[in-house]
């Protein structure tokens, strides 16, 4: 005990400070320098006035009194002052006193002196009086703070705790587990009050629980739902645990209460969440199957037939693109709406309930719901005969005639409806969530805005070209698509002029060719991304050339003619170019002869516009069509591209020659350049010449091939005129020495 | 019990224990603790006997006792048991109102108390 080392306690001052006061002058001086020689830093008054004086601005850790100070305030009206000062409350005071004098010790506490001590001159017995005090002092203040604590997490958490004695009858809540009831601090509440506030049906059950806990001295928890005094509701939860006496009796419970209304609140909304489809409000897909599994097994129970309708709209993807996402949502909340009105939908979630409804409950399980982005499902639990579920789907299709307003714009929206009946079209769910798709798909291949049941005769189809779709989607950020040219060639001089671009779709190592993906994407609305991604591309190409062989020609872009008349075209490609620093006339557009006629009125302003930028417009396919001779002399055009079909057949069918001629004799007359596609044979090449067409592109030439590939076949075929064409080429060449003249020249 | 008047011892010693005690503060005699102690005890006893005789004079029987008390300890602290024993006769008989030989008493205390400081001085000299 003599170390003060041996008190050193965490969170104690490593010197406590002392106030000593004593008017003693000699016992001050001594208690100060024993105090002072066992680590304690001391201050000394010679009064309790003086010491008053020094604790206006200064606290120390503990204060010795000395009791019996005559002359002036004594210790005990020093310690009285003390405890009125503000802070001063809990400081220990030890209170110093005659060995003799029983008086003064119990004087001593009424004064509000934390001990007392004899007087002596043991002085480590008083260090260690001390030490004790301070110990205990911080021990108390701890236990304070963590009352307050525990009070306020309490508090936080609308918590509170309580006790129940058997004996006494008595319940005793904590202030904060009064405030869960609403009641305040001092109210009084005993346990019948409580569950009078507890509503009425559920008291019994409530009161039944009780009994039955304490009957077997279990651990009560259970949730309680509660009518405040002020109106509101609240559910309270409740947990106990039973505390025995020695004998081993239940002596009663000690436990919490905490108001979880809000979590309630929250687990009920995550449980909707979890289940319904927070744009539409519709039940999402957990929701549909779990319906659709309870109506199969009432199906198969009562041998009755069930049905899913897979409802899916039709390019929407185009609005969503065109409009935006929330214009698109806004499509997707009206068209929920009005799909619910087709069938008797209910909303409720009813695990659990389904049993106790009797045998009829099923009825329940109809409803809409949305699996996701424009796919949706009407669930019928059952039906008589397939025309039941046809009705259903024609009523769908009907409400969607309507035009649907978002954004200011008036949509017309359809869709397609996939049906499978419950057995006949699959014995699980999952059996019959795919066969509506099939039946869907099949739908929608055939120009959707329909409705069909499945049959096995579809089985097969629509889904890969589904996969197809949604990796096309994906194929530009990927950077999976490509473009591949095809030189054209003028034959007399043997030098490329120009080269069409046709795209590719390297899709996991395979190159898919266009014929495979260019209808789905136009069927989709893809060829827009996708024609838009080809016009950049070409002119990034162009300037490659430019730089690398001096390239000044065009490259032929083939459009979809609906893209002629997006009034966005001129400026996309006007910044493709630009971003380049190529000119415009590095782009030459071409669309097919169907496709101008088709669309004629549309697309005539837009091939103006182009031709006054630079761009240079060739008509596709020229010749299969059915091309308004009159049109064609007003068309801003510039080029005529004579359909393969005609060039295959040259020299084999004298009709086709006729063909070619009448085209070639047509073109010179309106001033525009022919071409012929599809070259492939010498032959070809010297009976197209022969008429008067020195423009040819095909496979004797080259077939379509990478940028990188065609500058080299620029340089090994070209350039040292190795191919057998070129020299075919300059022997019909009579008239002109160009090829010659051309030389071993690249390019002009 | 009569108060006789006692003469004092011709030299009066201060008590060997209590001066050890009083060492054991200073073991080394560095800080000059025993000094210090005689020298406070000197001032503050001169002190308090003179108040003393002045509460004599105007009859003030409790500043009386109060003196009593104080000087009773500060003497026992440095040795001088003899004071204190008379202070603490003193304090006693006012706190029990038995005054009667009070007078006496007191004359006794102030004798002892000139006995001590002529101790305390003889051992501050040395």
């Amino acid at each position: 005990m003599n170390s003060p080392l041996s008190f050193a306690d965490a969170g104690l001052p490593e010197q406590p400070q002392v106030l000593l006061v004593d008017d003693d002058e000699v016992n001050l001086l001594m208690t100060a320098l024993a105090l002072r020689d066992r680590g304690f830093r001391i201050s000394e008054a010679a009064s309790g006035e003086r010491a008053l004086e020094l604790l206006v601005d200064w606290a120390p850790d503990i204060i010795v009194l000395d009791a019996i100070m005559p002359g002036g305030l004594d210790g005990f009206d020093t310690c009285r002052a003390i405890r009125t000062m503000a802070g001063f409350e809990n400081v220990p005071v030890l209170m110093l006193t005659g060995l003799d004098d029983d008086a003064s010790i119990s004087r001593a506490y009424q004064a509000g002196a934390t001990d007392f001590f004899v007087k002596a001159t043991q002085w480590s017995l008083l260090a260690g009086r001390l030490h004790y005090l301070l110990r205990a002092s911080r021990t108390r203040i701890e236990l304070e703070r963590s009352t307050a604590k525990l009070a306020r997490a309490q508090d936080l958490a609308r918590m509170g705790s309580f006790d129940w004695r058997r004996a006494e009858g008595g319940l005793v809540i904590s202030p904060e587990g009064l405030r869960v009831f609403g009641f305040g601090p001092h109210d009084v509440v005993s346990l019948r009050a409580l569950l009078r506030m507890v509503p009425r049906e559920e008291r019994r059950a409530l009161l039944r629980l009780l009994h039955e806990v304490l009957r077997h001295s279990s651990v009560l928890a259970t949730d309680v739902p509660i009518d405040l005094f002020d109106g509101r509701q609240r559910i309270i939860h409740v947990e106990a645990e039973p505390e025995f006496n020695e004998h081993g009796h239940s002596a009663g419970y000690t436990g919490i209460v905490q108001d979880v209304t809000d979590r309630r609140i929250a687990e009920d909304k995550i449980r909707h969440l979890a289940n319904f489809d927070a744009l539409t409000g519709l039940p999402n897909r957990r929701q549909l199957i779990w319906r659709a599994e309870r109506a199969l097994e009432h199906a198969r129970r009562l041998q009755h037939q069930f049905a899913l309708l897979l409802i899916d709209l039709d390019r929407f993807k185009i609005i969503n693109d065109t409009l935006g996402h929330s214009a698109g949502d806004e499509l997707l909340m009206e068209v929920a709406r009005r799909l619910r009105g087709c069938v008797r939908h209910s909303d409720q979630v009813m695990e659990g309930a389904l049993e106790a409804a009797g045998s009829r409950s099923h009825r329940t399980l109809e409803a809409v719901g949305r699996l996701g982005g424009d796919e949706f499902v009407a669930l019928l639990p059952e039906v008589g005969e397939d025309g039941d579920a046809e009705r259903v789907a024609q009523r769908i299709l009907e409400v969607m005639r309507e035009p649907i307003f978002v954004s200011g714009q008036e949509c017309f929206v359809t869709a397609s409806v996939g049906v499978a009946i419950f057995p006949r079209d699959g014995g699980t769910v999952a059996d019959l969530m795919r066969n509506s798709d099939v039946a869907m798909y099949s739908v929608k291949a055939q120009g959707r805005n329909s409705s069909a049941i499945y049959g096995p005769q579809l089985a097969g189809r629509g889904r890969e070209k589904l996969e197809l779709e949604t990796a096309l989607h994906k194929a530009i950020e990927r950077n999976e698509l490509v473009l591949h040219y095809q030189p054209k060639i003028d034959v007399r001089s043997a030098r490329m002029v120009g080269a069409e671009a046709l795209m590719r779709w390297n899709r996991g190592g395979r190159l898919v060719p266009p014929g495979e993906f260019i209808p789905l994407a136009e069927e989709t609305g893809l060829i827009v991304p996708l024609s838009e991604w080809a016009l950049r591309e070409a002119a990034r190409q162009a300037k490659i050339w430019q730089t690398s062989f001096g390239f000044a020609d065009s490259i032929a872009v083939n459009l979809p003619s609906h893209l002629f008349s997006r009034s966005d075209l001129i400026e996309h490609i006007h910044q493709c170019v630009t971003s380049f620093n190529v000119p415009h006339r590095v782009i030459m557009l071409e669309i097919t002869e169907t496709n101008l006629m088709k669309d004629l009125q549309d697309v005539i302003p837009a091939l103006h516009r182009l031709n006054e930028i630079g761009v240079e417009i060739a008509i596709d396919d020229f010749g299969t069509g059915y091309s308004s001779l009159a049109y064609l002399t007003t068309l801003p055009i510039s080029e005529l591209k004579i359909d393969r079909s005609f060039v295959r057949d040259l020299g084999i069918t004298p009709q086709s020659s006729a063909v070619v001629t009448a085209i070639i004799a047509l073109a010179r007359s309106l001033g525009l350049r022919v071409i012929a596609e599809g070259v492939e044979t010498l032959r070809q090449m010297e009976v197209l010449h022969r008429l008067g067409c020195g423009a040819m592109q095909g496979f004797l030439f080259s077939r379509p091939i990478a940028p990188e590939d065609l500058e080299r076949w620029l340089e090994q075929t070209v350039l040292p005129r190795k191919a057998p064409w070129i020299g075919q080429a300059s022997e019909l060449d009579f008239g002109t020495d160009a090829a010659r003249a051309a030389g071993g020249r690249l390019y002009n | 019990m009569t108060a006789q008047p006692t003469r004092p011892a011709a030299v009066a010693q201060l008590d060997a224990q209590a001066l050890a005690r009083l060492r054991e503060l200073d073991p080394d005699g560095r800080h000059g603790v025993v000094v210090r102690v005689m020298n406070t005890f000197e001032s503050s006893s001169l002190r308090l006997l003179g108040e003393l005789k002045l509460a004599r004079d105007r009859d003030d029987t409790v500043a009386i006792g109060g003196i009593a008390h104080t000087l009773k300890s500060s003497s026992a602290s440095v040795g001088a048991l003899a004071l204190s024993a008379r202070c603490a006769e003193v304090e006693h008989a006012v706190r029990d109102g038995q005054i009667a030989d009070l007078a006496t008493q007191v004359e006794n205390l102030l004798a002892e108390g000139e006995q001590a400081l002529v101790a305390v001085r003889a051992m501050l000299r040395s």
